[in-house]
């Protein structure tokens, strides 16, 4: 259903729902990247404390759970810790991936979207 | 979506849980002719919709803030839970500081015990197992999660009309030939503050 093509640039169908996906593709980088800060704090974080705990010698910490400070042995809080700092470092990968993920696809929209509409689009941020 | 009658091109979905879907328009020139010289309440149809889109929006994204929020605190609860259950074997009492106030703990001596108190809101606390409670805070705990993923969907979907409604407008106004009035030069900078990916007519 294309009019003669004028130098108005026709938006197909497919084109918008390109444009779509582009959008949501760059919402969810901008979410990405909030919850990878996040992990990394949440990382440096847990070193910290589990360097604290090398150097204290208490054997009772008071570690947190939920609301409350409860008292665990120190064997005990260190278990913790290494388990929270596997955990973190899990999700931290997995989001690193679908960083990758999305912007790889994001240029594969930029190349098609570009190609089509030259210079009447522009899919920069600010 | 009263006033315009455009040429059959996909409109996706109608609507989604109350949020008006947009119309897509494949051939802005057919369209164009038969507004005729309507085109000027077509354009102020469309920036009303953006408006609303824009209401909608801020709502979804205080209720995702919301449940947000609200996961993590489910989470911490069942961790208490979690311990309370494993200490129950033991034999041994668990000490803990707590919060009276801002700053300001106090030490508690909790015995072995096999039921907890939950705090379900309203000023309500009833009193469950160790087992129940468990069940009640995983409940809810994946009732937030499943509805989360509704909001996001919906916040998704509401995007993409948003940009189906900025493209059409834009068109519209470039083939209308609008810019030369200067109003398309008002009319896209008010779009382009309105969102973060630009998407501008090689006019400008």
């Amino acid at each position: 259903m294309q009019q003669g093509g004028g130098s108005e640039t026709e938006v197909t169908w497919e084109d918008q729902q390109n444009i779509n996906n582009f959008g949501r593709l760059n919402n969810r980088l901008h979410e990405l990247e909030d919850e990878i800060k996040f992990a990394k704090e949440t990382n440096d974080n847990l070193e910290d404390a589990s360097n604290e705990l090398i150097i204290t010698d208490e054997e009772v910490v008071r570690f947190q759970i939920g609301e409350v400070f409860a008292h665990v042995p120190k064997d005990e809080v260190e278990d913790r810790i290494e388990q929270m700092k596997e955990v973190t470092s899990q999700k931290l990968e997995k989001f690193e991936e679908e960083k990758e993920s999305v912007l790889g696809q994001m240029s594969e929209l930029k190349k098609i979207l570009y190609g089509k509409f030259k210079d009447s689009i522009n899919l920069e941020e600010d | 979506m009263a006033s315009s009658s455009s040429t059959g091109s996909g409109t996706l979905v109608a609507e989604r849980r109350g949020i008006p879907g947009a119309q897509f328009v494949e051939d802005v020139q057919t369209y164009l002719s038969q507004l005729g010289l309507d085109v000027n309440s077509s354009l102020s149809f469309l920036q009303e919709r953006l408006q609303q889109y824009k209401l909608v929006e801020m709502k979804l994204l205080a209720q995702q803030r919301d449940l947000q929020a609200k996961i993590p605190d489910i989470e911490k609860c069942l961790d208490v839970v979690a311990t309370l259950q494993a200490k129950k074997g033991t034999g041994e009492a668990l000490t803990t500081d707590f919060e009276v106030s801002e700053g300001i703990y106090s030490r508690a001596k909790i015995e072995e015990t096999d039921s907890v108190c939950l705090w379900l809101g309203a000023n309500v606390m009833l009193e469950y197992s160790l087992e129940e409670a468990t069940d009640l805070l995983q409940k809810n705990l994946d009732n937030a999660k499943a509805s989360l993923e509704v909001l996001v969907a919906d916040l998704q979907f509401l995007r993409d009309q948003v940009t189906i409604t900025q493209v059409r407008l834009l068109s519209l106004a470039c083939i209308t030939g609008m810019f030369i009035n200067g109003e398309f030069d008002k009319l896209v900078l008010h779009l382009l503050k309105t969102s973060k990916k630009k998407l501008y007519s090689h006019l400008i």
